[in-house]
């Protein structure tokens, strides 16, 4: 990874971060995931995979696993989705954050229930909701950026 | 003959003023009517010429104290900030901890955080490093606002009272009822749980911990009775609260820590010069507990091994 790439994921994962703390229950991290299957080796992907996984479960307040399934179903739409779907068309990232609203409400009701906890169903639909308008916008963004990198230089 | 003329003249107006007068009423009066509009051109024109190097002075004097007022500007508003912070921080320091506990003041980082927060939490900035705990109780000048739910080594998250998933006991504070308290998620409220149909229970009321639970001391404030009222055929009262904290505006907490008791000095002196009435467990007892593993719990003491025991010599003591 060159010294470009790793400023990049460097402010993207802080300026996630920040945002998270702003918009409480929306993952801002996610669509990196996607951005480096399409676009970084899966050596990269999964370091940093691994990093975000730690911190979107260090920050939460429920057992350990439930990002691990909220990330490995993501990667598994994408790998399924890729096979139907232009892997870089904003159209499948719509389809796609579509289907993480959906995932995050099922996943916060079943992983509660696991737990003997009860979340209020109302905050849980609105977060759902955000995460599938935030999904796709953000993956745009942060697609363009990527390619205005420096050794980036392609069709935007 | 013209020494003789201006002689002649000269004698004539000093006796008559005659000449003085025309001169004085033609020569003055046309100079100062000449002199007089130059005089108010020049007045004007150095007004002019003063009041534009003023204004030249006066912008940069503006510029200056255009300068000056963001300074202070920023200033006062650093001086309000610490104001307030001072205010909020007072509020902390005036919490009295009960005996036997410590008080450490802590800042909030961030509210809920991330996809995997179901709970209603917040991120202080206090760990392990600090000696905060699982169940650290944590509280506000108001009152209780949670406990610690999990914690790194230097920040910690807190379930607040008001989740769905938090039950303290309480006690009224006036007619002493108890009931369970149970947060209903954000802008809700709480609910008191298992208040029987007869229970003198007040609109207005403070509820405070009974510290039952083990984890609060006793008699911290935690909410306020908002609603009392009977709901069809349920066996207990329908009682709503509101928590004493705003969740919203919160930016410092305290953590509460149990101190633990010092042994007295002269306990260990007095260990060593009584003899030992206490129930510990003499010598020995570790080995015996061994071997109580080893042969098992359910297995009669006759089974003990019998190596162990002084053997009498046959015939010995009779």
């Amino acid at each position: 990874m060159t010294g470009s790439r790793l400023t990049f994921w460097s402010i993207f994962t802080l300026a996630g971060l920040w945002m998270q703390s702003f918009m409480p229950g929306v993952d801002f991290l996610a669509p990196g995931l996607i951005l480096s299957l399409q676009e970084e080796k899966p050596r990269a992907t999964i370091v940093l995979g691994l990093i975000w996984l730690l911190l979107q479960e260090g920050t939460g307040s429920l057992a350990f696993g439930t990002v691990v399934l909220w990330y490995g179903v993501l990667a598994a739409l994408f790998f399924f989705g890729h096979w139907l779907f232009e892997a870089k068309n904003f159209l499948f990232m719509i389809i796609l954050g579509a289907c993480l609203g959906v995932l995050h409400f099922g996943l916060m009701n079943v992983m509660t229930q696991l737990q003997d906890w009860r979340v209020p169903p109302g905050r849980v639909l609105l977060e759902s909701v955000v995460q599938a308008v935030v999904f796709p916008v953000q993956w745009g963004l942060a697609y363009i950026i990527y390619n205005h990198l420096p050794h980036n230089g392609q069709d935007v | 003959m013209v020494l003789f003329v201006y002689l002649g003249l000269f004698t004539w107006n000093i006796r008559t003023g005659y000449v003085d007068n025309l001169a004085s009423h033609t020569g003055l009066e046309l100079t100062r009517w000449v002199l007089t509009p130059g005089r108010w051109v020049w007045t004007r024109v150095s007004s002019f010429w003063e009041r534009y190097v003023y204004f030249v002075g006066l912008r940069q004097e503006n510029e200056v104290l255009r300068d000056e007022l963001a300074r202070a500007n920023e200033e006062l508003v650093g001086a309000r900030e610490q104001a307030s912070l001072a205010k909020r921080l007072t509020g902390i320091l005036m919490i009295t901890p009960p005996p036997e506990w410590s008080r450490e003041a802590a800042r909030v980082i961030a509210h809920r955080l991330g996809p995997n927060a179901a709970l209603e939490t917040f991120v202080i900035d206090r760990g392990s490093r600090h000696g905060v705990e699982i169940n650290t109780p944590v509280i506000s000048p108001e009152g209780v606002v949670g406990r610690v739910l999990r914690y790194s080594m230097s920040a910690a998250t807190v379930i607040m009272i008001t989740d769905p998933n938090s039950k303290i006991p309480v006690v009224s504070q006036k007619t002493r009822t108890q009931g369970i308290l149970v947060g209903r998620g954000p802008n809700l409220g709480m609910s008191l749980q298992y208040v029987a149909l007869n229970a003198p229970l007040e609109k207005g009321e403070t509820l405070v911990t009974t510290g039952l639970e083990g984890i609060f001391p006793q008699g911290l404030p935690v909410a306020e009775v908002s609603d009392v009222s009977r709901e069809g055929s349920s066996l207990f009262l329908n009682v709503q609260a509101q928590a004493l904290f705003d969740p919203k505006r919160m930016e410092e907490v305290a953590l509460l820590r149990k101190i633990p008791p010092p042994r007295p000095p002269e306990a260990t002196e007095a260990d060593d010069a009584l003899p030992d009435t206490s129930t510990k467990r003499p010598k020995g007892a570790a080995e015996r507990k061994g071997e109580v593993k080893k042969r098992g719990r359910n297995e009669p003491p006759e089974a003990r091994p019998q190596e162990s025991l002084p053997r009498k010599k046959r015939g010995e003591g009779q």
